[in-house]
């Protein structure tokens, strides 16, 4: 009796902070906030302290545009999208694909480009093919495009283990220690890290093709219109592909 | 800006985050995670808290075991100042870094050693607070240090210390909530999970945070009830 | 275990002590004292507060441990470091002043506890012993309370039995009514004297002169961490020989 008592108090207590967290704002109107994982390279990464790579280069290009100051919040990646529902951000950007769920809790800008998901192995692993990884465990970063079509793929149908970690370097960390079979993971990121690590190789098959998009709060449509002719206007002016260039060479 | 709480669409979000694809399993297996990792922690915790803590006091009170003592206080130092998140990593990571072992076992181990520390310095302020005269009365009639320590001095300084034990015990339970970092699906990752595919705060954080609660009520429930146990066989 | 004492020469002493010495740093609690304690002695050792009686009678079991001299207990030198004085503490019962029972356990237990786990015992046995032992002391009906519900007294006639339960062959009081309320000093003094009429061997540390009279087979006069002096209660009492011995006496009657 006792106990039940005291769990709806903490209900409705939860129930009113919740209530004033999603009241307040973030910062003044001239910084745009921007959430992100910062373990993704080269879409971001840290380098002297700093976020840098592809999505913090074309924001500060959509800011110079807008006339806005913007500023880096590093956080898990699940936690992204809700940060920008709760106003915390302004914007997700994270080299995030746009799917139907998260339709239903942010709206996303057009697309800034096109990536894909591989599978990362040990060089002596005998996956070859996605097909491969049945009976096998295999890594992810929790919430990514990688993890969810895995779940749906192969833990849902009891066809393989599935590891989420929270940062992608983790996943790879631990496969290069034999601690799991292999990592699903966003080729960008995946070329990076096969390169930084010895005995690593990405299979040649595409596993998943997606779209990156900018998340912005469904109710901040304003936004989302000065984002988006932004983008159109860095499309136009080859800005977007140098910027994605400096990072990608063309295969 | 919306207020989640009212909108109209509470049960189509319950839903969503629950019983779609079946995730309330994420919750019910993490907590059973979560359990199994707090249930053996505690006890490796218990035994080595209480060896550290009879090594320390035995130097304090006797000057033996110095060696033991230091490396002890060793222990003691680098565990208590260290974040239980980085020595799990450590632990994964690193001390077994090419070893395919089961995670739930690595954070037993991690957490076990964690909280052992805690519980060493428990047990020796326990220990330390029981009168010598206990002591003196135990190997007077014959038993030896080891022996008067099990039967006459450990059980009273257990019995002073259960209030700060079974707090190390919940804050054990909730400190495995970091198990998330090393790719162990606990009852917080679980909600994590659910997040990471429903997009949705508050359902699965109120969740697991009433889950944890309600673990956390009972607990205490059953430390006040084993205290006043132990209470009413003395004075 | 084989009875050391039903072994020895009926000339030797149960307790005999060589120059035994205790200090503490710099200080000398204890210097060069030798004495013997022959069975079926009740000995009681009296002197000015830090004199030296409460460190010398806890060097007799090692609850103190002895800076330098030796101390035979049936015959074996229990300062030798390879004696196991486990062995020997069994035989040698200790009482303390603030009683020291063990406040967890209930009365029967605390009695119990030792002769089971030390002596192998059976729990039947060793309570039918202690039960005895109890009534004896007029507390047989206590067995099931808890230390903290007796009186000082009460208390201190259990620490007795407890004792007592493991058959020692010598029994060592340290100040056991000097922590009572006056009225139940009696109860305990009563319960040492049925044990000297039982022939126990008996160290007494004490500030109780007309128990000392009345009692003692010897009176064991200290000061300064010397045996000062040494000789029957009768003839101590009435004519103490040395000028420190009147100067206490002087004092305390």
């Amino acid at each position: 009796m006792n106990i039940a008592k005291k769990i709806l108090i903490t209900v409705l207590a939860a129930f009113t902070l919740l209530s004033v967290a999603s009241c307040s704002s973030s910062e003044d109107a001239n910084t745009l906030v921007m959430a992100t994982n910062a373990y993704f390279p080269p879409y971001e990464y840290y380098e002297n302290d700093k976020v840098v790579g592809i999505d913090p280069d074309i924001m500060e290009a959509i800011c110079a545009d807008l006339g806005m100051t913007l500023k880096i919040e590093d956080m898990e990646f699940d936690s992204i999208i809700t940060a920008v529902q709760s106003g915390k951000a302004d914007i997700g950007v994270a080299g995030m694909t746009v799917t139907e769920d998260r339709l239903l809790s942010v709206s996303f800008t057009d697309p800034y480009t096109t990536a894909k998901q591989v599978i990362i192995v040990t060089e002596d692993s005998p996956i070859a093919t996605p097909d491969d990884l049945a009976g096998k465990t295999i890594g992810v970063q929790t919430g990514t495009t990688g993890d969810i079509v895995i779940t749906g793929d192969y833990e849902d149908e009891g066809l393989a283990t599935v590891e989420r970690y929270n940062k992608g370097n983790e996943a790879v960390l631990a496969l290069t220690q034999g601690k799991i079979d292999a990592v699903v993971i966003d080729n960008e990121p995946a070329k990076v890290f096969v390169e930084t690590n010895e005995g690593l190789k990405i299979l040649e098959t595409e596993y998943i093709t997606e779209e990156y998009a900018i998340a912005v709060n469904k109710e901040n449509t304003e936004l989302l219109e000065k984002l988006n002719a932004s983008l159109a206007k860095l499309k136009e002016s080859g800005k977007l592909d140098e910027i994605i260039g400096n990072y990608i060479k063309a295969e | 800006m919306t207020n989640l709480l009212l909108s109209a669409s509470f049960a189509e979000r319950f839903t969503l985050n629950f019983i779609k694809e079946d995730r309330w399993k994420y919750i019910v297996d993490g907590l059973g995670v979560t359990l199994t990792i707090t249930i053996f922690a505690v006890i490796i915790g218990i035994v080595l808290g209480m060896l550290v803590a009879i090594v320390r006091s035995t130097y304090e009170k006797t000057g033996k075991l110095w060696l033991f003592d230091k490396i002890c206080r060793v222990y003691l130092t680098v565990i208590r100042g260290t974040p239980v998140v980085v020595q799990l990593l450590i632990i994964y990571f690193i001390i077994f870094g090419s070893v395919k072992i089961d995670k739930i076992v690595v954070a037993i181990i991690a957490f076990g050693i964690n909280s052992g520390a805690y519980v060493a310095e428990i047990f020796r302020a326990g220990i330390m607070s029981i009168d010598n005269g206990q002591f003196e009365a135990g190997r007077s009639l014959g038993f030896n240090y080891a022996q008067t320590m099990f039967y006459i001095v450990m059980p009273q300084a257990f019995k002073n210390v259960l209030p700060a034990l079974g707090n190390e015990l919940i804050v054990l339970l909730k400190e495995t909530s970091v198990s998330g970092y090393i790719a162990l699906q606990d009852l917080t990752k679980g909600g994590d999970i659910i997040r990471s595919r429903t997009f949705d705060a508050f359902f699965p954080l109120i969740a697991v945070a009433l889950i944890y609660l309600t673990i956390v009520m009972i607990l205490t429930k059953l430390v006040e009830l084993l205290e006043r146990r132990l209470r009413n066989s003395d004075h | 275990m084989t009875t050391n004492s039903a072994e020895l020469n009926k000339d030797t002493p149960l307790i005999k002590v060589e120059n035994l010495v205790k200090s503490f740093g710099n200080f000398n609690a204890l210097d060069n004292i030798s004495t013997q304690i022959q069975k079926g002695e009740v000995v009681v050792i009296i002197g000015p507060s830090g004199s030296g009686k409460s460190t010398f009678l806890r060097c007799l079991n090692r609850l103190e441990e002895p800076t330098g001299g030796k101390i035979y207990f049936e015959g074996v030198d229990i300062t030798d470091k390879h004696t196991n004085i486990n062995k020997h503490r069994q035989r040698m019962g200790m009482v303390f002043q603030h009683f020291n029972l063990f406040p967890h356990m209930t009365i029967m237990k605390n009695l119990t506890i030792a002769p089971i786990k030390l002596q192998g015992i059976s729990q039947e046995e060793a309570e039918k012993k202690a039960q005895s032992l109890l009534d004896r002391v007029g507390l047989g009906d206590r067995k099931n309370s808890y230390p903290g519900q007796l009186s000082g007294g009460q208390k201190q006639r259990i620490a007795i039995v407890r004792s007592l339960c493991m058959n020692p062959d010598v029994m060592l009081f340290d100040e056991p009514t000097s922590a009572l309320d006056p009225e139940m000093v009696g109860e305990v003094l009563e319960v040492m004297r049925d044990l000297a009429k039982q022939q126990m061997t008996m160290a007494i540390v004490t500030h109780e002169m007309n128990f000392a009279k009345e009692v003692a087979s010897r009176v064991i006069f200290m000061d300064d961490g010397k045996i000062i002096e040494e000789n029957t209660p009768a003839e101590f009492f009435k004519n103490p020989k040395s000028d420190r011995a009147k100067l206490f006496l002087s004092k305390i009657i």
